[in-house]
């Protein structure tokens, strides 16, 4: 019975994975300096919910996590296309995309 | 356990096959291959020009201006796609509809254009002045 | 898995989204407005910013006659639960409205978005996107519609904070609120995601029936109420996801900030409000135990230490901008403190304190814009002797900044109140809380009081300039403001009176 859970691929499966993509984007947001790097960890947590989306929507029925996951995917990349204008932007002003640096707002 | 594979045994069966398929590819070609290197081969082959500079350059910043408004055309298929599928039963309404949301998208691309952000301003080239040039005078010549 | 729908089904399914169609004319009014502004700009010349403007303020003049006619409406969800109209998202769409019009009246006077120098053709299109996008985030009754149009409205705040291109500070605050923002926005998609797991629904009334009838696991579902705090948090500028705030509010352009801190705050709030009462409602027989602790205890928390950081960290403040920004965060625990209490009257009470928060945020706002046309920076020190100089603005901020610290005779008094009287109609559960918002009160006393000390008993540097002028118009929107603040100070009834009336959400039950 057990081997049998382990062997054949279920909705613990996917979450797993999903949760270990969470974890990789949260860890990569929050160590990293570089702009881009940072936008790729969100990324990563954006598409662990497109995980766990798909994965509900297989195993509960229903249409509404797929619909969900499609609606994601588009507004990330409307997200990245405004990031990379905003980053593009720091770039030419400070000449970096590197977070610490650009931190000239202080008290 | 049945005899069908489990969802693990699939993809194992795909792990092991795609293994054996490149590994065997490659071994195939060591043992038939005569092995004659010179610098010239172990070069990177970079569409037969000759490799420059390294592969960690910056692009040039007008790339990313292009690839910000492809982007938005590239995923609108994620929500035509789905339309195509249903078109026929939703009939005209999800003609229309569809119509609109193209034309706001149509809209943002005429805006990006009319902007002059699809302008591809070529940047003053930079020639390093030769002592002579032959070659060049020739092409000038020829047309 | 998926089966094509028969005939009848996919008329009724038309049929449904027609006749929702008619519950949504002022969203698809503003968006068609959105459009209309995107081509003008495109067929008018370089120097149309004042006809822009005006056609921006025409056009959210007009989408309240749409919003009017909604009144009329009975309350419902339609589009297959994606969205409701009910009188507590009608409130809203007057104060988006409201609060856009006000936004763009600010752009107008600026000195700094006057001399940008590509035009302002996106930045009206985007102030009106970002009104649809508040209109839609109060009135989402549906997971993946609450995200849509959150997203909307970041989207649209990402690219105004950074709209002056060539100002250092506002790229940089254009890309602290991005960072931020995508990293909070992602969180609560994944919260989101936990809460469509539990119930396979994204209904948020459908959810609450789900978990009344199946329960749930606590700590998937306290997880799931935290990460989705943090992506509402962000939006609400509430302490621990503040961060952003006073760097974003200090280098985004005036105006921007003005409407980041006023509309997006309060749009963060009606969400807040909209998921916590109907999705997840606590107070109900079968669940009170493990549903006790689980929010609301997570938003006193966060309330408490948003009033007290708040309230705190602006006493060092040097810049004024930056100084609004810290009291904004502090504004954001007040308010969460009219939440906590989960009934009509607390509801009643923030609607009246956002609307005072709406004339008194813009009315400062709109003289520190008027200042810094003149001396051209918001720091505190050069306020030194403008009570003098400009005499108007200097009275009207001064009676702005009396109406944020709470005191009479003033709007921002009459919110404090319902605030505070609603939290203490619950009994002495809630004691300590309105000890801290009191306490902390008096504290921002101090930091607001600084401004109109340098303004009027300092003597400035450079004494031999006279009496500045700033314009019919600007002096008419300033008393206008100024008078309204102090209007509604004394004779608040129709708006405590409205604000009542609009306190009911659809499918929630508050006692």
């Amino acid at each position: 019975m057990l081997t049998e859970q382990l062997l054949s691929i279920g909705v613990n499966h996917f979450l797993t994975i999903s949760v270990i993509l969470f974890a990789l984007g949260m860890f990569a947001v929050m160590t990293r300096k570089n702009a881009i790097v940072i936008l790729m960890g969100v990324e990563l947590i954006l598409n662990a919910a497109n995980i766990n989306f798909l994965t509900f929507s297989k195993y509960n029925g229903g249409m509404e996590g797929v619909m969900f996951s499609l609606f994601v995917i588009v507004l990330a990349a409307a997200e990245a296309a405004v990031a990379l204008a905003i980053v593009i932007n720091i770039f030419k002003t400070f000449k970096t995309v590197d977070v610490s640096s650009v931190d000239t707002l202080k008290e | 356990m049945d005899q069908t594979l489990s969802g693990f045994g699939t993809v194992f069966v795909f792990l092991v096959l795609g293994i054996v398929f490149v590994a065997g590819g490659y071994l195939t070609a060591r043992m038939l291959r005569p092995s004659r290197p010179n610098p010239e081969k172990n070069s990177t082959y970079e569409c037969g020009e000759p490799a420059v500079g390294s592969a960690w350059v910056k692009f040039n910043i007008r790339f990313y201006v292009v690839a910000l408004i492809f982007i938005i055309f590239d995923v609108e298929v994620v929500f035509l796609y789905p339309w195509a599928t249903v078109f026929k039963p939703l009939g005209p309404f999800a003609l229309v509809e569809v119509l609109i949301f193209a034309g706001i998208l149509a809209l943002g691309l005429i805006y990006a254009w009319v902007k002059g952000d699809l302008d591809w301003v070529r940047p003053t080239p930079n020639i390093p002045k030769m002592p002579e040039m032959p070659n060049r005078r020739i092409g000038k010549a020829n047309g | 898995m998926f089966e094509m729908p028969s005939g009848a089904e996919i008329q009724s399914i038309i049929s449904i989204l027609k006749g929702g169609a008619g519950f949504f004319v002022p969203e698809i009014y503003l968006s068609a407005l959105f459009m209309v502004l995107i081509i003008l700009d495109l067929v008018t010349g370089r120097k149309n910013a004042r006809f822009l403007a005006a056609v921006t303020i025409a056009g959210l003049v007009g989408s309240l006659y749409y919003i009017f006619k909604q009144q009329a409406m009975p309350d419902t969800e339609f589009f297959f639960g994606m969205y409701a109209l009910d009188r507590f998202g009608i409130f809203f769409k007057y104060f988006f409205v409201a609060s856009g019009i006000l936004a763009v009246l600010l752009t107008v006077i600026d000195d700094q978005l006057k001399k940008h120098e590509s035009g302002m053709g996106e930045y009206y299109a985007l102030l009106v996107a970002m009104v649809v996008g508040m209109m839609m985030m109060a009135s989402s009754t549906d997971l993946l519609m609450m995200f849509l149009a959150m997203e909307l409205v970041s989207l649209s705040a990402y690219a105004m904070t950074g709209y002056l291109k060539r100002d250092p500070r506002s790229s940089e605050a254009a890309l602290k609120y991005l960072v931020y923002g995508a990293v909070s926005s992602g969180m609560l998609l994944y919260g989101f995601s936990l809460l469509y797991g539990m119930t396979a629904q994204t209904n948020l009334t459908r959810i609450a029936m789900v978990l009344a009838a199946h329960g749930y696991d606590p700590l998937v579902m306290i997880m799931a109420v935290l990460l989705i705090m943090a992506g509402l948090g962000y939006k609400m500028g509430a302490v621990p996801f503040h961060f952003w705030s006073p760097d974003v509010y200090e280098g985004a352009p005036t105006p921007v900030t003005a409407y980041l801190s006023v509309g997006s705050k309060a749009a963060g709030f009606a969400m807040l409000m909209r998921f916590f009462f109907v999705a997840v409602p606590h107070g109900m027989d079968m669940y009170v135990s493990p549903l006790h602790i689980d929010w609301l205890m997570i938003l006193m928390l966060v309330s408490a230490a948003s009033m007290i950081y708040g309230n705190v960290v602006a006493i060092w403040q040097k810049n004024v901008k930056r100084l609004l920004a810290y009291s904004s965060i502090a504004h954001a625990g007040y308010l969460l403190l009219g939440i906590i209490t989960m009934d009509q009257l607390g509801t009643q009470s923030v609607l009246v304190y956002l609307a005072s928060y709406l004339l008194m945020n813009y009315g400062a706002f709109y003289v520190v814009i008027l200042i810094a046309n003149r001396t051209g920076s918001e720091n505190l020190d050069d306020y030194r002797g403008l009570g003098k100089k400009m005499p108007l603005a200097g009275a009207a901020l001064t009676v702005f900044l009396i109406s944020l610290v709470g005191l009479p005779p003033t709007f921002g008094f009459i919110g404090k109140l319902m605030i505070f009287s609603a939290l203490l109609s619950k009994g002495s559960l809630f004691m300590w809380l309105a000890l801290i918002g009191i306490l902390t009160s008096v504290i921002s006393l101090y930091y607001y009081m600084l401004i109109p000390l340098n303004m009027y008993l300092r003597e400035s540097e450079r004494p031999e300039e006279g009496v500045v002028e700033t314009g019919m118009g600007a002096k008419l929107v300033t008393a206008t403001l100024m008078i309204l603040t102090l209007y509604f100070g004394l004779f608040f009834q129709p708006i405590a009176n409205y604000a009542k009336y609009s306190s009911v959400l659809f499918g929630a039950f508050l006692n």
